[in-house]
């Protein structure tokens, strides 16, 4: 098998208790896990599971208590701020909350340009004519650039937010919850432009979402996460016909059908 | 928490003041965005900060320039009109050695600014590192700042403060940067509040994955966040500082005699105050007064900081005037049945936005009979909160029933007195909302909550209502009735709330349930339990419920009929079944069809284009026109009303007939 381009091995993630003296609480628990170049591995589990806490130590935002992590072969575990910086040509993210992942008294052309500037050593014009590329992929319309967040929908923030991402030329994006916080004809935009970027650029994606209808659709093969461990994870379609663990099956059926009315029947 | 994400749709409805304004992303999140330029500003719209600021900025101008604007030099006696009042020459008068007050007065706001200066500078540079430093690193970092913060509290500043000044001889600048440092963990505690609540920020990750060294990101998106708390901080102070000064100099310390300082002044003002008591009056008032300056400047940075969260959602959106128009005819078919326990007739809700009043619902048509289970599905904005609550009387100030009737078992809400229809919120219709938690009172324990519902329902002793409090607790199908109903609202889960909330709404045994999206803050095996438990008691007790959700799953297993909003009109109702089977309303369609949960993995969905305008935004004719597929010169002419597409179907559209288009691949 060919190296994968991400791979997490027995991670081990814990946060200090509550209060000086509680125990540790242990978020993540022996997870070991790979994404390969243009596939979508898709993490599904209730919140609390430990999805996010995976998502943050990959991106270098949490510090692992034990395990690697692995990009391109590489040992990323312990990055120094300089490797960081380099990493974020490689690694990006979207996050849930598209009311919080821009920063408010910055306009969107300030924002986007800026690592691209700082960290990237792009000139002016160069950042700028990047992000307007990137914004065109979003199908966001070039006088974004100067506007403020506040200015945009649930939607176009989060259209913009993958804009921010994408213009570091990524090979894999973090998404974690990416649509959770939209509507469902808004998701169903927003998951139609995740699948064709990841075409167009030949992404992959780490994908966390509690919605297992959404993991279903968007990943090549799935893992299911309980109380911070991984109880299944396979190819999407094994996963979701064939469970093998209870835990599994309860998610799948607890979703509601909605092709199947029960309520009209009683 | 500052990874955890709520994994919750959050149904931000733009039709309701209270969840759009966190939507909005301006009133969320701990710290202010208005950054430190803005703040200032609008600071500087008050005519007291304005007037304080002149008088400081005049002060230090005043010292600088001593030498220039002061009449004599300070030093100079005049030993002919000692203890003089104001006069021509000595405008502030004379001291006990005949030196001109204003000129010391001048030459001493050199010395005591001075002094102030250099505490307040220390103040601001401990503080703000300190408590930036912890807020932002947090770990080990923040855990040795608190620490040290945590001492520095405790120890008495006022001691340490002389013994610094007995150790270094009197040096007041040592003594100086002494008293910051003494006071700067008060404000480094603050700051690191204040830093947390921004470090907690989605954009402040984002911007670390961006690559942004962590300095860069302090300076460029946490400063100007909080500006606020730390003029005002700096501010107070000042003043602050100002006043120990002073306080130091009665006590013999600082510049000494004939080096004028205004605590000195005070000082030898007092001395003399039999003979002359107006000496006090130039240095005391100069002192006070600045000191007051100083505060008035804080109070003002800090409204100007506060204010800004209180601002209205929709600021950035134009409000026509409602449009007054005849109801819509209604077909045969949409007559109310004489049975129906809930029947809305062309109801139009309008509410002011940016002063204009805007319909946000309009001419809706709704019937619940009794004993059944009503969805009303659609996406956030469509005004499906608004509705509901005003069937519970509820609507949000200065909201208005514009026209219709709302009719519950035959008496029309709209136009009964208030008192009727408090009467019957909470015995006959009852609710429970989207976040349970919050809807319990956090200091009373769940047995007491319920109960006292039970007593002021049905009367009673204490003990007949104890036990009727367990037997609803028991009823939502909690285990341990006893246990949960000793216990505080903090300490129960979501779903464990949720059914609190159902017993609760169950105390005065209604006849309709309004139930606004009741599952989508929980997990989804949670969920598929409290729906269950709805769908049962809903049975047994022989309720209609209002379920308001945009859960197309939800609808399906819990729902006898269902309508669907769109953009404050029902656009569609019809049973469940017909709904799933042969959608008649382009937007119903689209709804459905944006659903993963049947679509083809990994192929596109087949997503509605476009997005749900604003109140105010609506088109003229079909609301839903700019995104519909079938969209044809007709149906932006005129109002749309209702069609019948099969018996009990209704559609708002005017080419349902051609709806299999849509469907075709
Ligand atoms: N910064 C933090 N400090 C302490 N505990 C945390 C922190 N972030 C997450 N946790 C805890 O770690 C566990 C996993 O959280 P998270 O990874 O956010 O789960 P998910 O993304 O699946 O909802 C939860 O118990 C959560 O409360
Ligand atoms: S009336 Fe016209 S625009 Fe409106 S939904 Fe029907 S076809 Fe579409
Ligand atoms: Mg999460």
């Amino acid at each position: 098998m060919t190296e994968p381009l991400l791979e997490v091995r027995d991670l081990i993630v814990e946060y200090p208790g509550r209060r000086r003296g509680d125990a540790r609480i242990r978020a993540v628990d022996h997870v070991s896990l790979h994404v390969g170049t243009g596939e979508t591995l898709g993490l599904v589990g209730e919140s609390g599971s430990g999805k996010s806490t995976i998502g943050n130590a990959i991106l270098g935002l949490v510090a692992p208590t034990s395990g690697k992590i692995l990009f391109q072969g590489r040992d990323v575990t312990q990055a120094s701020a300089r490797q960081r910086r380099e990493l974020s040509g490689h690694i990006q993210v979207i996050f849930q909350d598209p009311y919080g992942s821009l920063n408010p008294s910055r306009t969107i052309g300030h924002t986007l340009t800026e690592p691209l500037r700082v960290v990237h050593g792009l000139r002016r014009a160069a950042a700028e004519s990047r992000v307007a590329d990137g914004l065109a992929r979003v199908g966001m319309p070039p006088d974004t650039v100067r506007r403020y967040p506040a200015e945009f929908s649930g939607g176009q923030r989060q259209r913009i937010a993958i804009a921010r991402a994408i213009i570091h030329q990524p090979q894999i994006i973090v998404c974690d919850e990416p649509t959770s916080a939209l509507d469902l004809s808004i998701q169903a935009q927003i998951l139609n432009l995740l699948l064709d970027l990841q075409q167009q650029l030949h992404l992959s994606y780490l994908l966390i979402s509690h919605d297992i209808d959404v993991v279903r659709h968007m990943s090549h093969r799935t893992a299911v996460l309980l109380r911070g461990g991984i109880v299944e994870q396979g190819p999407t379609h094994q996963i979701t016909s064939e469970p093998s663990h209870d835990y599994t099956r309860a998610l799948l059926a607890a979703v509601p059908q909605a092709s199947v009315p029960s309520g009209a029947q009683s | 928490m500052t990874t955890t994400t709520s994994t919750t749709r959050q149904a931000t409805d733009p039709a309701n003041p209270e969840t759009s304004r966190a939507a909005d992303g301006t009133g969320g999140g701990g710290a202010s965005p208005r950054s430190g330029r803005r703040t200032w500003r609008a600071a500087l719209g008050r005519p007291l900060a304005v007037v304080s600021l002149v008088y400081l900025v005049l002060l230090v101008v005043a010292a600088i320039a001593a030498p220039a604007v002061a009449p004599f030099d300070p030093a100079d006696l005049d030993l002919d009109s000692v203890l003089a009042g104001p006069s021509a020459e000595h405008l502030l008068g004379t001291d006990a050695l005949g030196r001109d007050v204003l000129s010391r007065l001048i030459y001493g706001g050199r010395v005591s600014l001075l002094n102030a200066a250099i505490a307040a500078l220390t103040f601001l540079v401990v503080g703000v590192v300190g408590g930036l430093a912890a807020g932002f690193y947090r770990g080990w970092v923040d855990r040795a700042i608190t620490g040290v913060v945590d001492i520095m509290i405790a120890i008495p500043g006022l001691i340490i403060l002389l013994v610094v000044l007995a150790v270094f001889g009197g040096n007041m600048t040592v003594a100086m940067v002494a008293l910051g440092v003494l006071a700067a963990p008060g404000f480094a505690r603050v700051m690191r509040a204040v830093t947390l609540a921004v470090r907690a920020e989605p954009y402040i990750a984002a911007a670390q994955v961006s690559g942004l060294p962590n300095r860069r990101i302090i300076v460029h998106h946490v400063i100007p966040r909080v500006t606020g708390p730390i003029l005002v901080q700096f501010s107070l102070f000042c003043g602050a500082a100002l006043l120990v000064d002073a306080g130091l100099a009665y006590l013999g310390f600082g510049a000494q005699p004939p080096t004028p300082t205004w605590g000195g002044m005070i000082v030898e003002a007092s001395t003399v105050m039999q003979q002359q008591p107006w000496l006090l009056v130039p240095a005391g008032a100069t002192l006070g007064l600045a000191t007051l300056a100083f505060a008035l400047l804080g109070d003002a940075v800090r409204d100007a900081t506060e204010e800004r969260t209180g601002r209205t959602a929709f600021r950035s959106r134009r409000a026509p005037a409602v449009a007054n128009r005849e109801p819509v005819s209604v077909p045969a078919g949409d007559e109310p049945t004489p049975t129906a326990l809930l029947r809305l007739r062309h109801v139009s809700i309008a509410l002011p936005v940016n002063g204009a009043l805007t319909t946000v619902v309009d001419d809706v048509n709704l019937d619940v009979e009794a004993g059944e289970t009503v969805g009303l599905v659609g996406e956030s904005g469509c005004g499906k909160s608004i509705t509901a609550s005003a069937v519970l009387g509820l609507l949000p100030a200065g909201a208005q029933i514009t026209g219709g009737q709302i009719w519950f078992d035959g008496t029309d809400l709209t136009s009964a007195q208030p008192r009727t229809i408090q009467k019957l919120r909470g015995s006959r219709i009852a609710m429970i909302a989207q976040d349970p938690i919050a809807s319990l009172d956090p200091v009373f324990s769940v047995g007491q909550q319920v109960s006292e519902l039970v007593r002021r329902h049905h009367g009673g002793s204490r003990a007949a209502a104890r036990t009727h409090t367990l037997e609803l607790l028991a009823n939502v199908s909690l285990r341990d009735p006893d246990r949960v109903a000793s216990s505080y609202p903090h300490e129960l889960s979501g779903g464990m709330a949720q059914r609190v909330a159902l017993a609760m709404a169950l105390a005065g045994d209604p006849d309709l349930l309004i139930a606004d999206e009741p599952t989508t803050a929980l997990d989804v095996t949670v969920q598929a339990e409290i729906l269950e438990l709805l769908q049962r008691l809903q049975r047994e007790r022989g309720m209609a419920v209002l379920l308001i959700t945009h859960d197309w799953g939800v609808v399906g297993s819990a729902c006898h009929r269902a309508n669907v909003m769109y953009a404050g009109q029902v656009v569609e109702t019809c049973d469940v079944a017909s709904m799933f089977r042969s959608p008649s309303h382009p937007y119903t369609v689209g709804l459905l069809q944006s659903t993963p949960h049947q679509a083809t993995p990994l192929e596109h969905l087949r997503a509605v284009p476009g997005a749900v305008p604003a109140p105010g935004a609506w088109p003229a004719g079909c609301h839903f026109a700019p995104r519909c597929a079938l969209a044809a010169a007709d149906c932006g002419a005129a109002p749309i009303g209702l069609a019948e597409a099969a018996p009990k179907h209704l559609t708002r559209c005017l080419h349902h007939d051609q709806i299999a288009r849509l469907e075709a691949p």
